[in-house]
């Protein structure tokens, strides 16, 4: 036993990155559990559920992924930085894996919809290849004055890691030296379907359907225009205001908000207001005059 | 009168009001430092309270409206003089002006645009601008998203201010409907924002996104408000606190260093959404059924074009050969393949059927009848709300009666007991069977479907859904069953009613019940029910003075049909086809039968302004019919009494307002039935005179209505809870089972059931049905009688007194000057107070608390109101002739204050040009246009040509026969395509009515005599003219009821 594990408390970091497990595993994914899995490979005792800890209590002050490397700010009894960095696969070898993936259309689709594909260890296995890194793929740093490596400060932003790859397969790909849209190109495909518009000019993105129809002017100066009169109202054909039997189907479509800083659980949250807000809403919509008087 | 707007100020709406009662639009130029246009502080306040509304804050905002000639130009030229109007020619600018406003709180906002949606008035003479009505449009569009979780979480930047927002996602049909609202959006919702002269379309469609998504912000936050906290908190511990914070509650500012971090980061977590609703089409699926049940089911990947949804290509078409409806730039296959990868997270059963290595794996998926039914009840929905097309099999989305499991009652000949007496509360029995789709199933069959647990089974080549649970439940249900009940009970099952029939109805709640039975009394009553031309006709009633029309004759013998089972109606006839006729003739066939069982009255409620009206029809078609009316002060006031003098007369009139006031007397005397005119008094069941209503001791129930109640869904229970109680359940359960499935889902299902269970109480005939037509003439001519008011009959009375006063000592000409002219003050009299009096001090609506003043003066007024408002309703157009100018002027005003639709008046002072322009106007008018034109006869009686109007009003009488049908002619000849409908207003124990009588009795002395004017009456003796103007004992007289 270390002197290590008993005279220190962590410093409190306000707003770090909490995970969003409460217990049990570091994401819900199996893919999630393969990357966490290589932490076995290490005898590093205390200091996994240390790090599980610090992951969870959000000791994390920022982490960030470029290609094939991890850097991360984290406290301890101090500030430290800790690197990760893993082995790239490279190029030639990813077209032969680009070339295996999109002969099967799941595969693809699978993955552009965020899921990882089942087989698709397999995939890289038959061509001699590993996508889920092992120890010798991974090197890591941490400025933290224990003389394991890794330390539990690694430990919490591997495990971080975990929870990102569940909404987000690709990024077990970047740290592996391949973006989107490169592994794409190897195929064919260009990831630019559906450009969400920007206005520059205010800055404020909104959903414009590309075919473009043309739009009148608004003509204030005209007074029929201006106070809409001899406008028929619009008839509300398809509107309804059905309520939905699963709440926030759009937001978990879109998974976790990457790298939740709140104590709150951001998904619990918005299935909360989601589901309060649409009983308001059938209600505003349902709202009809009601005429109480009691005329004679 | 007020008009009221609405625009957007800071992010969120708020209220200002035009001041109609100002000569002109009072406004001064914000530069010049003067303020106070239209409304007020004290006036807003005024105008809201009586909708229960106080403004959290009232202050001064500048807006910028359009100007000519120094002065805004109204939203409604016709509320000014036409003088203060600043000419269309000059050049018109947008200039600041400044008025007062009216900021809500979110619970006030909602219930006003409630209030507002779809209405042209709020209260009377407090107009609804058409910017306000489309904010309430606006609204109930954001209602609608955010009841069906149409948004996402995000973040806005206002140049450098970064705010919690939550974002409307536009799909398929709300986005054709945000189109369609921008493209009609006022400007008047951009006065507080814009002083340009114009703007641009593509600024406009962000303009209102963000208004959309102010007004979707506003709904959830008021629906999450107490779950966020400590609201004045400024320190967050991080980015993401504040930022859900600012979701939640009313502080929606995220100040933090990192915010632009989290903006790209949340467009970068928005994307796949984002990307998905941007394109121009979507993907879909089709579920395509096998002809057999040995068939495979498959579900067909289509690409579906937002702007016309028909256009679908096959995504194995597209997939090898791209297709047109792709943006360029934009990969297809990349499209299909984030649509399915996206889709098998909902549905998990696609990922299974992408597989294969080539093209053909995106041609859809073969599914097992186990998963087809899955799709179809559960994954279908889901797929649907993130996005995806769905077409379903026309057998599955139109399931309303066929294709499902059904059970049949089949009711046995009854046995009679000796007396033979047969009710609807007679016990009868009945046999259970149960059916799929059209054709009978024998419970071993069903048992066998039961175990096979397939949910969709193919029968003579259609898909029927079969519950295994439900079969069950029935099974059990059928062999448990006591096959005795109440005829009644089993009726109502046949309607959907299945709470008669004991504990275990529940089982049978989802199932549709047919009802037949050999016996032919009883199949009388079932077919009578289902097809009332099936019904017996009914001869036209001995006694009866008149002549019923074929339809007439039909419903008259659907009512007594209905009647002679206890059983209530409604009959929503059209105005002008003679509900009043139908009435009477199965009232008198009633006290034909002559049985001393039935001796008991009528009761007929309605409202006060027809009291006299029903009291003459009356008279005039069933003259032996004894008519009591309960109304005025000397009515009777003890149960014991008002029982023992009402069993003397046939049929006793009140009102509604005694009907609740008097409530306890009326419901201690038994009736033979009850009659509720103008039902539409009773659609709200909380009010006072719908809740006495349902107290009423009566053997059967009718309610007459000529507006159209079957199409309110909200306002039928009332309605029919009153005629037939329980047949709808009680109004929770109408609610739940009815209202909210068909309002909010457009739920078919719902609907349908709805119609299957009012359908046979509800008569409705239109003038324009094709089976109706032939039958009308092509004018119908009646009278509408009227009750004065108390003034009136005060007046009337020192009117005449004045008279009688100096009659005796004039001769000659001066004796013929007094009489005409006392002879012009009764009748200015009759027509309201006002046009004698002059006193008419712009008195407008909405005085605290008072009621409608103007109106509440005059009968004949008030009855005209009732009228118009069906004519208005129905979409129908009117004349309304008057021979004082007064009158028009205050008709017009009158009209428009309370319909919130324009109305023309032509008079003498009408310039040539601008009754040409009225003219117009009038006929070319289209939904929006002018309903109502009032026309002084003296000015407008010949030459014009108005045929768009099918309604004439003769609002008072000209003792002319051909001067009156001269008006009348202005919209009954060549180039009129309706009937024509007159009615000739008259004020019933008044010298209207007399003269009425006479020039009716002497039709030959009228032509003569009468056709020269009013002179003859001058000839005739004091003895004479005094019976003829004295207020007959029998005038109705419109009082409160105290």
């Amino acid at each position: 036993m270390d002197w290590w594990y008993y005279s220190t408390t962590p410093k409190t970091v306000k707003g770090g990155i909490k995970a969003q497990s409460r217990r049990g595993s570091f994401g819900q994914s199996w893919w999630a559990g393969r990357w966490n899995s290589v932490l076995e490979e290490y005898d590093i005792g205390e200091r996994i559920s240390r790090g599980r800890t610090y992951a969870r209590k959000g000791q994390v002050e920022s982490l960030k992924i470029h290609q094939g490397k991890i850097t991360a700010v984290i406290y301890g009894s101090y500030k430290y930085s800790v690197t990760i960095t893993i082995a790239s696969i490279d190029d030639s070898h990813w077209r032969r894996v680009a070339d295996r993936i999109f002969s099967q259309p799941v595969t693809v689709a699978k993955l552009l919809a965020g899921q990882m594909p089942d087989d698709i260890e397999h995939i890289f296995s038959n061509l001699g290849l590993r996508l889920f890194p092992a120890k010798e793929d991974i090197e890591t740093d941490c400025d933290c004055p224990d003389w394991s490596n890794p330390c539990k400060h690694i430990v919490a932003v591997y495990l971080l890691l975990a929870e990102e790859f569940d909404r987000d397969p690709f990024m077990i790909f970047k740290l592996r030296g391949m973006d989107r849209r490169k592994l794409m190109g190897f195929v064919g495909l260009n990831t630019r379907a559906g450009k969400v518009r920007k206005d520059r000019k205010d800055k404020k993105r909104r959903i414009q359907s590309s075919t473009k129809k043309p739009r009148a002017n608004l003509r204030l100066a005209d007074p029929a225009s201006f106070w809409g009169n001899a406008m028929p109202r619009i008839p509300e054909n398809d509107v309804n205001a059905t309520i939905p039997k699963v709440d926030a189907v759009l937001v978990k479509q879109l998974g976790n908000f990457p790298f939740w800083r709140s104590h709150e659980q951001f998904l619990p949250a918005m299935a909360a207001i989601y589901h309060n807000a649409s009983v308001r809403g059938a209600d505003i919509f349902l709202s009809k005059s009601v005429d109480n008087s009691d005329n004679a | 009168m007020y008009i009221l707007h609405s625009g957007m100020y800071k992010g969120l709406p708020v209220l200002w009001a035009e001041d109609g009662n100002q000569s002109v639009l009072r406004a001064y130029s914000g530069f010049m430092g003067k303020t106070n246009l239209a409304a007020g502080p004290a006036q807003l306040r005024a105008i809201l309270e009586p909708v229960g509304i106080k403004p959290k804050k009232i202050m001064r905002v500048t807006i910028h409206l359009p100007t000519a000639r120094g002065k805004p130009v109204p939203s409604d030229e016709s509320l000014y003089g036409a003088a203060s109007v600043p000419a269309k020619t000059g050049t018109i600018t947008i200039v600041p002006w400044v008025v007062n406003v009216a900021v809500l709180d979110t619970a006030d906002l909602v219930l006003l645009m409630g209030r507002v949606s779809g209405e042209r008035v709020l209260l009377r003479g407090v107009l609804v601008g058409a910017d306000m009505a489309y904010m309430a449009d606006l609204m109930r569009l954001a209602g609608s998203l955010v009841a069906r979780q149409q948004y996402l979480p995000a973040v806005a930047d206002n140049y450098g201010q970064y705010t919690a927002v939550w974002q409307p996602i536009l799909t398929g049909a709300d986005s054709d409907h945000f189109d369609s609202l921008l493209s009609r959006m006022p400007g008047a919702i951009l006065c507080f924002t814009h002083d340009e002269t114009s703007v641009p379309g593509d600024t406009l469609y962000n303009i209102l996104f963000d208004i959309l998504a102010s007004l979707l912000g506003m709904i959830i936050r008021s629906a999450t408000h107490d779950t966020a906290g400590k609201r004045g908190r400024k320190e967050f511990d991080s980015i993401h606190d504040s930022w859900l914070h600012g979701l939640r509650s009313t502080r929606t500012t995220i100040a933090a260093s990192d915010a632009p971090q989290l903006l790209e980061q949340i467009h970068e977590w928005h994307r796949p959404v984002m990307a998905a609703a941007g394109m121009p089409l979507r993907f879909c699926f089709r579920l395509e059924a096998p002809q057999s049940n040995k068939g495979r089911w498959f579900i067909r990947y289509l690409l579906q074009s937002r702007d016309d949804p028909s256009l679908l290509v096959p995504a194995k078409n597209a997939w090898t050969s791209g297709s047109k409806l792709f943006p360029e730039n934009t990969d297809v296959r990349e499209f299909i393949l984030i649509s399915l990868g996206y889709a098998s997270v909902i549905f998990p059963h696609i990922a299974s059927t992408v597989a294969g290595r080539n093209k053909s794996g995106i041609d859809g998926s073969v599914i097992d009848v186990q998963t087809a039914y899955e799709f179809l009840t559960r994954y279908a929905q889901a797929l649907g709300q993130a996005g995806y097309g769905i077409i379903l099999p026309s057998w599955w989305t139109g399931r309303g009666t066929r294709a499902r499991l059904r059970a049949r009652a089949r009711v046995a000949q009854p046995r009679m007991k000796s007396s033979g007496m047969f009710s609807l509360a007679s016990v009868v029995e009945f046999d259970w069977k149960l059916a799929l789709g059209d054709r009978g199933i024998s419970m071993g069959d069903l048992e066998a479907l039961a175990n096979a647990k397939a949910p969709l089974v193919n029968m003579r080549g259609e898909w029927v859904e079969v519950s295994p649970t439900e079969i069950q439940k029935a099974v059990k249900f059928l062999s448990r069953r006591s096959k005795k009940a109440p005829l009644l009970d089993v009726i109502k099952m046949g309607m959907g009613n299945v709470s008669g029939i004991g504990p275990d109805a529940d089982s049978l709640k989802d199932m549709d019940v047919d009802v037949s039975s050999s016996s032919r009394q009883i199949s009388d009553i079932l077919d009578g029910m289902s097809d009332r031309t099936r019904l017996n006709k009914m001869r036209q009633p001995d006694g009866f003075a008149g002549t019923l029309r074929p339809y007439q004759q039909q419903g008259f013998s659907w009512m007594w049909f209905l009647q002679s089972w206890g059983l209530g109606g409604c009959l929503a006839d059209d105005m002008g086809l003679g509900k009043t006729i139908q009435t009477l003739a199965l009232m008198q066939q009633y006290k034909n039968q002559n049985d001393p069982d039935c001796r008991d009255p009528f009761l007929l409620i309605c409202p006060t302004s027809v009291i006299s009206n029903w009291h003459r029809e009356a008279g005039r078609f069933a003259p032996d019919m004894s008519v009591m009316i309960h109304h005025g002060t000397d009515r009777y006031r003890t149960a014991a009494t008002f029982r023992k003098k009402a069993s003397r007369y046939d049929i006793v009139v009140s009102s509604y307002g005694l009907l609740h006031r008097d409530i306890d007397i009326i419901k201690k005397t038994k009736w033979a039935g009850v009659i509720l005119d103008e039902a539409q008094n009773i659609k709200n069941p909380q009010t006072k005179q719908a809740r006495a209503a349902r107290m009423i001791d009566a053997r059967c129930r009718f309610a007459l209505t000529g507006t159209p109640v079957e199409n309110n869904v909200g306002d039928l229970w009332s309605v029919m809870d009153f005629l037939n109680p329980g047949f709808l359940g009680n109004h929770e359960q109408f609610r739940r089972n009815f209202f909210v499935p068909i309002q909010a889902r457009q739920d078919e299902y719902a609907a349908e059931k709805l119609r299957q269970a009012t359908g046979p109480f509800i008569l409705r005939r239109l003038k324009t049905d094709k089976t109706i037509i032939p039958d009308l003439p092509e004018k119908i001519e009646t009278k509408t009688y009227c009750n004065l008011t108390k003034e009136q009959v005060s007046l009337y009375g020192a009117t005449l007194k004045a008279l009688y006063a100096s009659l005796d000592r004039l001769d000659g000409i001066a004796r013929k000057g007094m009489i005409l002219a006392t002879l012009t003050k009764l009748k200015q009299v009759c027509d309201h107070p006002v046009v004698l009096l002059k006193d008419n001090s712009g008195i407008t609506a909405s005085k605290k608390g008072k009621k409608d003043v103007i109106q509440t003066r005059s009968g004949k007024l008030s009855r005209l109101i009732e009228m118009l408002t069906e004519v208005i309703q129905a979409g129908d157009r009117a004349l309304v002739f008057t021979q004082f100018v007064e009158m028009g002027h205050m008709l017009r005003r009158h009209i428009h204050e309370t319909f919130g639709h324009e109305v023309l008046f032509l008079h003498g002072g009408t310039s040539r040009k601008r009754r040409d322009q009225m003219v117009q106007q009038f006929q070319d008018a289209g939904t929006t246009g002018p309903h109502i034109l009032v026309i002084s006869i003296k000015a407008g009686g010949t030459g014009l040509n108005l045929t768009a109007a099918n309604h004439v009003f003769h609002f008072d009488r000209w003792w002319n026969p051909a001067v009156e049908d001269q008006a009348t002619d202005r919209a009954f000849r060549i180039g009129q395509k309706k009937n024509v409908q007159v009615h000739k207003m008259i004020c019933s124990g008044t010298l209207e009515e007399k003269i009425d009588t006479m020039i009716e009795n002497k039709k030959t002395i009228s032509k003569k005599v009468v056709g020269t004017g009013e002179a003859w009456l001058t000839e005739m003796s004091n003895e004479d003219l005094r019976k003829m103007l004295e207020l007959s004992a029998d005038a109705g007289m419109m009082e409160e009821d105290r």
